[in-house]
């Protein structure tokens, strides 16, 4: 198949050794790239039970066959490993220009395994890879780091780095690129900590081929065109996802107050219209054609974005409404290398635990200049922030606070309020690396497009089940999730690059794969029905506020929607992956 | 009738190199940015900045004039006489816009893709024109 590099990059950290080997043909034709290939690997290659911080577990960096070509929006790279703050697959999704580098430097993947003696950085220029000392880089931040080697390396480098917080294995830190994107979830930055590696440089000059390529390229500026720049995803362009602001406020979604009660009167303060008016540039990422990313200034706060996630977390979730704290928080943030989601979600935890007097964190709702020295103090696991580190799910268990705790699987909860979007709750439950938003997105059919009534367990099994299928065969071709592509023009992509005729019908196959893997991989470590959960908040109270006011969701309702959910892919009541589907994986 | 040229606006530009993309294909046979006639990008520093870095063929004619062959003829677009291209780099070291480069002894130039520009056709925000 065209597209392919059909080469992997295996580099052995313990030896300072690389070897390189053919892409397994046999599994991209089953699981394409991206997402579903890389879990494919991570479950042959991982075995069972390792400790995600161990030099037993592996980093995974996986392109696809769209990769470094012009198919819009294309210019992402999944980063996978087994999570260390969940114990599940973990895969993670970046953008900027990292992605197109790996395939022009050669390669469909790059796997890392083992652990550096000492803290270093890896510097792959083309089919050369040389393993460099980072002593004098230990410790600084992401940003700072990355400003270093791109000064040394010039702008034909893409670099992958840690803050602090990777290096200290906070299991809710990041890897950065391109300054302000990063691989976010699941503590993916403390797996490249474990292993001492304090970045990754990718210098990529070569190229990728595919049959009839002038015509191919006229096609897709076509599309560019006629589809991913159509008047409809163009919002995008021209606020990026603050506009997800005003729905999710308006659709009683915004959670305020660490979930305890939705919809923010402030919200004016901190909007889009604010944020965009500070806005001093303009960025997407390679191959990209909708650009999201706005870069913002206010004071001496600076960010591209912040996007709706990082801003309700530090917003009206923490009860905080200026916006130059929220694009400071998102600055330092990644500076240190932390997930906004997860730390802010463990900073709003302990707020809420200290003005109900259950313990006392030193920091209440609205105290915002706590809330981003909290940010550098977990980071280093200094003060307050050793115990913060932890997460939700540990605090909770030590502390208390169990019905606020805002987690599925130990991985904290994103920024859209279930009890008014009930089929959120089950997306993130059933989702393969603890609460998610990006594997099945309901509040589209649920609050947004309304064509699905939000508040009610029936039907929701397949409404996230063919959200997941969509999200699962999409990022498995890596492609970003702010395209609405319609599977038809996926279909259409993929024949047109691989050269291979593919069917929708196929294509469903591909993502069904990539659910039951993951699930596999998961259930492999311990993992059924009963931690698919819901935080007993949702269920016990009610909303008091907004659009969504008086809701709450029973939790027979809940395990309703489990159930639909299960039956639709064949699974058990335990949410087993029966062996039948097992052995076609 | 004026001659057209690539014009480039960095306001409207996303930095997504769609344009070498397109350029390395029509003209390479693969897509492969750092074989493209023109590279256009975007970056950040570590002290708050977004900057750009671009390079594409304003059609100035140095290189002409400075060939020492003749081997460069400058009409409504750039045309290479391979025959006559030694692969010299003289052109490539008076470029202004540093887009010429050489290779297997022979000049790459940008021949604004005989009138319709592939990088203009697929630049998502129009930052790139022709006109």
């Amino acid at each position: 198949m065209f597209g392919y590099q059909n080469k992997v990059l295996r580099i052995d950290l313990t030896r300072k050794g690389t070897t390189m080997e053919p892409l397994n043909m046999g599994w991209a034709e089953k699981y394409i790239g991206g997402k579903g290939l890389a879990i494919k690997y991570l479950y042959e290659e991982l075995k069972p039970g390792i400790d995600p911080l161990s030099p037993d577990n592996k980093l995974l960096l996986m392109s696809g066959p769209l990769t470094g070509t012009p198919v819009p929006c294309s210019g992402k790279l999944a980063v996978a490993a087994k999570s260390p703050a969940t114990g599940t697959i973990l895969d993670c999704s970046i953008g900027g220009h990292i992605a197109l580098k790996v395939k022009y430097a050669g390669y469909d993947a790059i796997i890392f395994e083992g652990k550096l003696s000492k803290p270093g950085y890896v510097l792959i220029q083309n089919d050369k890879i040389e393993f460099k000392d980072a002593g004098d880089l230990w410790g600084k931040g992401s940003h700072e780091v990355e400003g270093i080697l791109v000064e040394k390396y010039g702008h034909e480098a893409s670099v992958l780095s840690i803050g602090p917080a990777g290096e200290n294995l906070v299991t809710m830190s990041c890897i950065n690129s391109d300054y302000y994107r990063q691989a976010g979830r699941g503590g993916i930055g403390a797996v490249m900590g474990s292993k001492n590696v304090k970045a990754i440089v990718v210098i990529g000059t070569g190229g990728v081929k595919v049959d009839k390529i002038v015509d191919v390229t006229n096609r897709l500026t076509e599309i560019l065109r006629t589809d991913t720049t159509s008047d409809d995803n163009m919002f995008i362009y021209d606020c990026g996802t603050t506009a997800f602001l005003e729905a999710c406020n308006d659709g009683g979604i915004l959670p305020k107050n660490n979930f305890s009660d939705t919809t923010d009167e402030e919200w004016t303060k901190y909007n889009g219209d604010v944020l965009l008016a500070s806005k001093v540039g303009k960025r997407g990422c390679g191959s990209c054609g909708l650009g999201c990313g706005n870069f913002i200034k206010i004071g001496d706060a600076v960010c591209e974005g912040p996007e709706y996630e990082s801003i309700a977390v530090a917003g009206p979730n923490a009860g905080i409404s200026d916006p130059e704290s929220i694009v400071k928080a998102n600055q330092v943030a990644d500076d240190m290398g932390l997930d906004t989601i997860s730390a802010g979600d463990t900073i709003i935890y302990a707020m809420e635990m200290t003005e109900k007097g259950i313990h006392d964190f030193g920091i209440k709702f609205g105290d915002k200049e706590k809330y981003i020295e909290y940010l550098k103090l977990m980071a280093r696991r200094e003060g307050v922030g050793a115990d913060l580190a932890l997460g939700v799910r540990a605090l909770a268990a030590k502390y208390g606070g169990e019905d606020f705790a805002m987690h599925v699987k130990g991985l904290e909860y994103p920024q859209y309020e279930p009890r008014g979007s009930w089929g959120m709750s089950l997306a993130y439950a059933v989702s393969d690396r603890g609460a998610c938003h990006m594997r099945a997105y309901a509040p589209n059919e649920e609050v947004f497009a309304a064509s699905i009534p939000p508040y009610t367990a029936e039907g929701k099994g397949e409404m996230v089940y063919n959200l997941a299928i969509y999200n699962a065969v999409k990022f498995s071709m890596v492609i970003c999730d702010f395209w609405p592509l319609s599977l038809e023009r996926m279909t259409e992509i993929m024949t047109m690059i691989t050269g291979k005729e593919w069917t929708e019908a196929e294509m469903n196959d591909v993502a069904k794969r990539v659910i039951n893997i993951a699930r596999a991989f998961n259930q492999r470590e311990g993992f059924n029905r009963k931690d698919d959960t819901m935080p007993k908040r949702l269920a016990n109270e009610a909303l008091k506020s907004g659009a969504a006011a008086g809701q709450k969701i029973p939790q027979e309702a809940f395990e309703d929607m489990l159930d639909q959910y299960y039956a639709v892919l064949g699974w058990s009541k335990e949410g087993m992956v029966p062996d039948t589907i097992l052995c076609q994986l | 009738m004026a001659l057209k040229r690539l014009k480039f606006t960095r306001d409207s530009c996303i930095g997504c190199q769609l344009c070498a993309q397109a350029c390395s294909a029509v003209h390479e046979g693969e897509f492969s940015p750092s074989k493209a006639r023109l590279s256009i990008e975007s970056y950040y520093t570590s002290d708050g900045e977004l900057k750009y870095k671009e390079s594409y063929c304003i059609l100035c004619g140095m290189c002409k004039r400075q060939c020492p062959f003749g081997a460069i003829s400058l009409d409504d677009k750039l045309t290479l006489n391979l025959d006559l291209c030694t692969g010299c780099g003289v052109c490539a070291e008076v470029c202004p816009k540093k887009v010429i480069k050489i290779r297997e002894e022979k000049a790459i130039l940008c021949d604004t893709c005989d009138g319709d520009p592939s990088c203009v056709k697929i630049c998502p925000h129009n930052a790139l024109k022709y006109e």
